[in-house]
């Protein structure tokens, strides 16, 4: 059966040619993981109304719904989140006007924000939404400083839209941090510390720097605003970092200041999970990612996501490989395979769902289903965690989105190459 | 057809069994020499082992045939029996798979393993030669380092045999080379014995944007590419004339002085005589039927566009010519030839009558080449195409054997081949599944439940902790 032609087609077809304002869509007999202490739901029922979840449970009145999805068979998750990506802030990699993920630009570091450059029109964001995505932390990357700026959580839909306008500041340490820092990651480590600690000397004298009294500081005024909400803890720090004894630094480094740490890639992480787990600190790992590809990442291993959940750490998925941009939906594949190397199946699910709506300050709208939330959710053909599964339907705050792309639509006007001349009129 | 690349009667084999046409229609061109032998022949030989009787599994055979309930047995390296009741001889190792599925060992067409390897530095980057758009003088093999730990996480995925690319910098990258992917101190030893040598070439963007954009000389466009090519045969063809007007020479009586060799012409030359197979990175359809009309005009054959992302375009055009396509089942996006991806490219190239083979150019994805079948095989559904695992197979073991030529001694499961098999703990097609076993010439060259019997390189020694194993 393809997406979008048979099943659901009637279902939009509806919605398009009959205005239903704020209407009520009832999903029946579906398991549905909820992601709550209420688990999974089996036979059940999710009542729609105004966007929201207005019910969930068994035996919900269709009478009461303008429109009713059978999903006998299916299995209903909340909506998949990347929690690192460039999802509308790089089109095309190659093509330098269609990419903003990354600045040369030396005046602005923690000031920066991704924001302006967010692209609700790319076409990466209709594929990976009908994929199953429907949230994307988008980060921004930066050669020239340790602090790369501000990162924003995208709400994937139709229309697309910036759901958080600073979700996390951006960081790196560690070999890939050597650049910034001149050469050594010593050089980077002392960045970071100077500029926090000058952080908290400006909010303290504010008045006196702002007025020119007070000795010059490693940063711009602006930048040191931006990491006045890091050291209040206001918003995550997220530091991109591998190396075990990188990660000791760091934590001795949120120890002095007192922020809320995430750490991103963290290939390494599995090694001192212990200590991440008592300092609270979250961390984004692409669980396929398990070459040894670089000095920092030597412990790298396929088992690193089921480690950390075992020791009590806050993980958060992101992958597949680069591709954690144009196909950031695959880290659905990245949550099979975590399973499929000893996490457990609930714990993947959330890493994908609950967990990054959590750590970036959205779960009262979106990461698990329960009443009250955003209708925000998948209809899968089958296990949500298993390879061939496809997502059948995805509802994005209440709204059935057809289930289209460019890609699909290519697909589609090639199928048939018997006719050549009729391809470029089928639209 | 005489022996030029020190492979007794390698293409003969395949003539016999009309399986290549890479030998089959090049049988009238005289006898020349070239490089006579292999100056790196293959030293592999598979280790003795006893027999082995893996029994009661699932069979995915590579032939389009799911076997359920069946039984295989290993003998001196080739697969002697395929059924229900076989009875082993004494001495061997019976191994109860029920429950389990087998797969022919996987097979990766597009690999960089060892010459792009992990860890990835400046100091070990050497997939590409990027000093001149035509380096056909080079071979991968001799950039590959057998200790990259990539090579033992490919084979924990069940990847058994892979060919090693040149990168795609050039129009004429070099050699490529295929590998059998066994734990060695040498790549001679790792060469799979009788595989022809391919060429890889690219079209597109990356010649263009390597050589015109960054070193700013030709080709800096789509249309020096194809000049560079055609100048390129057009030297290929006059070499390759003299050599074979020195050979008549030769055969007369006549005493006279032989070319000059010249690397780069001497591989471009056997392409022509149909010995060195053609790999062509290329994305872009019209790009593909451009190279299918070089090839004729040239006269040699395409075996494989490689990165084919728009082969559904003209996947009709490749059944007609028998080009192979080598695809991702989704990556896209990276640069503008790479945006009209779409997920059923695989299913709709298969369905077209061509050769649909998936690849991985990708140490990570390599390692779950099954998965990269899978996505592909659901995206074919999703399309409308009615295909099973059995079928779908084929993209990972059987197609990509053909691309390389090597597809008469290994690619699936029949009596006579090559035990290159793979033992997975459920449906390869699952994402919870596993490899169990990797065989390899009937050897046991991985064992996930038996410590003993995983391979560690010397790159993952101790580099953690002096006493343990990196993994």
């Amino acid at each position: 059966m393809r997406r979008g032609i048979k099943l659901i087609v009637s279902i939009v077809f509806v919605f398009l040619t009959v205005p239903v304002p704020a209407g009520e869509i009832l999903i029946k007999n579906a398991s549905i993981h909820t992601l709550t202490r209420a688990g999974t739901l089996e036979n059940a029922d999710i009542l729609i109304r105004d966007g929201a979840i207005a019910a969930l449970g068994t035996d919900i009145d269709p009478s009461s719904a303008g429109n009713v999805i059978d999903a006998s068979d299916k299995q209903v998750t909340p909506g998949l989140i990347n929690a690192y990506t460039y999802l509308g802030v790089r089109e095309i990699s190659e093509v330098e006007g269609t990419d903003d993920v990354s600045t040369a630009d030396e005046q602005f570091s923690s000031a920066f924000n991704i924001f302006p450059a967010v692209n609700p029109g790319s076409t990466l964001l209709p594929h990976n939404l009908i994929h199953g995505l429907t949230h994307a932390v988008v980060a921004p990357e930066s050669n020239q400083h340790v602090f790369a700026g501000q990162g924003i959580v995208l709400q994937l839909g139709k229309p697309s839209s910036v759901l958080q306008k600073s979700a996390a500041m951006f960081a790196r340490l560690g070999s890939s941090s050597s650049e910034a820092g001149g050469g050594s990651r010593a050089s980077s480590y002392l960045k970071m510390q100077q500029a926090l600690a000058d952080t908290q000397e400006y909010r303290t004298n504010r008045h006196a720097v702002m007025s020119g009294n007070w000795r010059d500081l490693s940063l711009e005024v602006h930048d040191l605003e931006a990491l006045i909400l890091v050291i209040d803890g206001n918003l995550p720090l997220v530091v991109n970092v591998h190396r075990a004894s990188d990660i000791d630094v760091l934590l001795a480094l949120k120890r002095q200041f007192g922020f809320k740490l995430v750490i991103a890639g963290a290939s390494e992480a599995w090694r001192v999970a212990d200590k991440l787990a008592e300092a609270d600190v979250a961390v984004i790992i692409d669980p396929m990612a398990n070459l040894p590809i670089d000095f920092d990442q030597l412990a790298a291993r396929l088992d690193a996501a089921a480690l950390l959940d075992a020791a009590g750490v806050t993980v958060l998925f992101t992958g597949v490989d680069f591709l954690h941009t144009h196909n950031a939906f695959l880290v659905r594949q990245a949550a099979g395979n975590a399973v499929a190397y000893g996490m457990d199946k609930t714990a993947a699910l959330k890493a994908m769902t609950l967990i990054p709506a959590t750590v970036f300050g959205f779960a009262d709208k979106a990461g698990s289903l329960e009443p009250g939330k955003q209708a925000t959710l998948v209809i899968w053909d089958g296990d949500p965690l298993e390879i061939m599964t496809l997502a059948e339907q995805v509802i994005v705050k209440g709204k059935i989105i057809p289930m289209a792309s460019r890609s699909t639509r290519l697909r589609d006007r090639y199928l048939d190459l018997d006719n050549e001349r009729e391809i470029f009129y089928r639209k | 057809m005489n022996n030029r690349l020190g492979i007794p009667g390698f293409c003969t084999v395949l003539l016999a069994l009309a399986l290549n046409n890479a030998c089959t229609d090049k049988t009238d061109k005289p006898d020349v020499i070239t490089g006579q032998e292999d100056p790196f022949p293959s030293t592999y030989a598979p280790a003795a082992t006893n027999p082995v009787l893996l029994n009661n599994a699932t069979l995915l055979t590579g032939t389009g045939s799911r076997l359920d309930n069946t039984s295989i047995l290993l003998i001196d390296g080739k697969i002697s029996a395929i059924g229900r009741e076989i009875d082993a001889p004494g001495n061997a190792v019976i191994i109860d798979a029920s429950g389990k599925w087998i797969t022919p060992g996987l097979i990766d067409v597009h690999s960089h393993l060892g010459v792009y390897p992990a860890p990835s530095h400046e100091g070990n980057l050497d997939g590409n030669e990027i000093t001149n758009p035509n380096t056909a003088q080079v071979y991968a093999e001799h950039s590959v380092w057998t200790q990259d730990p990539q090579f033992t996480l490919a084979l924990a995925g069940g990847v058994t045999t892979l060919q090693i690319l040149p990168g795609s910098a050039n129009l004429f990258g070099g050699r490529g080379v295929t590998l059998k992917n066994i734990p060695s101190r040498t790549v001679q030893e790792m060469k799979f014995p009788g595989a022809p040598y391919s060429l890889k070439m690219a079209c597109g963007e990356n010649p263009k944007r390597v050589y015109g954009g960054e070193l700013k000389q030709t080709p800096a466009s789509r249309m020096a590419n194809v000049a560079g090519y055609r100048t390129a045969w057009i030297e290929a063809a006059d070499y390759s004339n003299k050599q074979e007007a020195y050979a008549g020479k030769q055969a007369q009586g006549e005493e006279t002085d032989p070319p000059l060799r010249d690397l780069q012409l001497e591989t471009l030359a056997e392409v022509l005589r149909g010995n060195i197979l053609v790999h062509n990175h290329c994305y872009r359809g019209e790009e593909m039927a451009v190279m299918i009309d070089i090839a004729r005009e040239f006269d040699y054959r395409v075996t494989a566009f490689h990165h084919a992302v728009e082969a559904y375009k003209v996947a009709d055009i490749l059944a007609e010519h028998d080009i192979c396509a080598a695809m991702w089942p989704e990556w896209w996006g990276f640069k503008h030839e790479a945006y009209d991806m779409v997920e059923g490219n695989v299913a709709m190239v298969d369905a077209a009558g061509a050769c649909a083979i998936v690849h991985s150019d990708s140490a990570i994805t390599v390692q779950h080449l099954n998965q990269e079948a899978a996505k592909a095989m659901a995206a074919g559904i999703d399309a409308g195409y009615n295909i099973t695992r059995a079928h779908a197979v084929n993209w990972i073991t059987s197609n990509p054997a053909r691309a390389l030529g090597i597809d008469a001694l290994t690619g699936s499961l029949e009596v006579g081949k090559m035990a290159d098999l793979v033992l997975w703990d459920g449906d390869p097609f699952s994402v919870y599944s596993k490899t169990e076993k990797v065989f390899i010439d009937g050897v046991l060259i991985y064992d996930r439940l038996d410590e003993t019997r995983q391979p560690v390189t010397d790159f993952d020694l101790g580099i953690i902790d002096p006493t343990d194993e990196r993994l």
